[in-house]
């Protein structure tokens, strides 16, 4: 299975007029959409904004998407489309260059927030990250690896089971208890 | 909840992409919520988020107020009603051509009738007109006019000719 099975199972919902599996793609890609924005957008309000103006336009787009590429790519070029028609509204010039959808992934959007962010939110963000690294930290070696095998190298649970030399369903239990022990960390302080 | 969160955990991982735990997802906000969180540990781990934000409530409630998707699908229901509309017209069409020849048909009987109506030229008499359409059979009146009866006949067989090749004409010419 590759990325692109969940997507395409949760578009096909929509456009049989499920319109609740649109929120899945929305919680899944919401961050990451923001992250390619703070490139154009620098508040953070505007931000939010343009990230759900991004989301209203996919929403309306969908009956035409075929599944000619993956979803995260159409999202991407829909974004920055996005992202430039805002940054014309404003009467601001867009960035000289683009950057593509895989260098947008890696793409660090914190500095460029900095300089306009609240302290309460750059402080709030930094405390997201750092309970998440401190707990990854302290978890046993092997769901350490196992969660870093599928997070940061992107691989299946067949090639992580090669590597790790066990059952698929052993990955597929390290993986969960690996993300079941950052999250009981994570759910307080984002219920705060 | 452990096994339904493990599912979940796999079915991010596009491992285990089964419509029974999308349904479970899908509908349920608790599990919706543990899908972001999961989804944002990945993120952050590859350093793809600056903000933490959630608008998945504020697009659902955008989304809600527009035209949905499945307001497209009537266009279905629209090809079909015109498909029935089509059949009706089929039908009209059909019911037309029945009609023009019934007409053309009532045109002759009439003209037949007008034509052989005691006229001030029969001396006042009244005849019995007995003459089929086919005509061969001369009034029962000994005062009728023989060669005026042959011309009658002459003009009624052309006028009739002349409908029915309007008649035919008018057939082909219909769809």
């Amino acid at each position: 299975m590759n990325e692109r099975d969940l997507d395409f199972q949760l578009i096909q919902r929509i456009q049989n007029g499920e319109q609740q599996a649109f929120t899945l793609l929305v919680r899944k890609y919401q961050n990451r959409v923001a992250n390619i924005l703070t490139r154009y957008v620098r508040s953070s309000g505007d931000i939010a904004d343009v990230t759900q103006e991004v989301f209203i336009k996919v929403h309306k787009s969908l009956p035409s998407f075929r599944g000619d590429s993956a979803f995260y790519t159409w999202l991407y070029r829909i974004t920055v489309n996005t992202a430039k028609n805002y940054l014309t509204s404003q009467s601001r010039r867009p960035p000289a260059s683009d950057i593509d959808a895989m260098e947008a992934d890696s793409y660090d959007g914190s500095d460029a927030l900095k300089s306009v962010e609240s302290p309460e939110s750059i402080m709030r963000s930094e405390e997201i990250k750092r309970v998440i690294m401190e707990t990854i930290d302290r978890l046993p070696a092997e769901l350490k690896a196992a969660i870093t095998l599928r997070e940061l190298e992107g691989m299946s649970y067949d090639e992580i089971a090669k590597i790790e030399d066990c059952p698929i369903g052993t990955v597929r239990s390290r993986i969960f208890r690996a993300r079941d022990a950052i999250d009981k960390q994570l759910a307080p302080l984002l219920e705060e | 909840m452990t096994e339904i969160n493990e599912q979940l955990s796999s079915l991010i991982d596009n491992e285990n992409v089964e419509s029974k735990s999308l349904d479970a997802l899908i509908h349920d906000k608790e599990q919706q919520d543990v899908f972001s969180r999961y989804h944002l540990i990945g993120d952050v781990m590859r350093n793809e988020t600056a903000l933490n934000i959630d608008i998945s409530e504020l697009v659902m409630a955008e989304i809600a107020q527009q035209p949905s998707l499945a307001t497209v699908t009537p266009i279905t229901a629209t090809v079909v009603s015109e498909k029935s509309d089509n059949n009706v017209v089929s039908f009209m069409k059909r019911f037309g051509q029945y009609a023009i020849a019934a007409s053309v048909a009532g045109v002759v009987v009439m003209t037949s009738f007008i034509t052989s109506q005691p006229t001030l030229e029969n001396n006042g008499i009244e005849v019995l007109n007995t003459v089929p359409f086919g005509g061969g059979v001369s009034p029962v009146s000994l005062q009728a006019n023989k060669g005026q009866s042959k011309q009658a006949l002459q003009d009624r067989h052309e006028r009739l000719e002349a409908l029915l090749k309007d008649h035919q004409l008018q057939l082909q010419v219909q769809p």
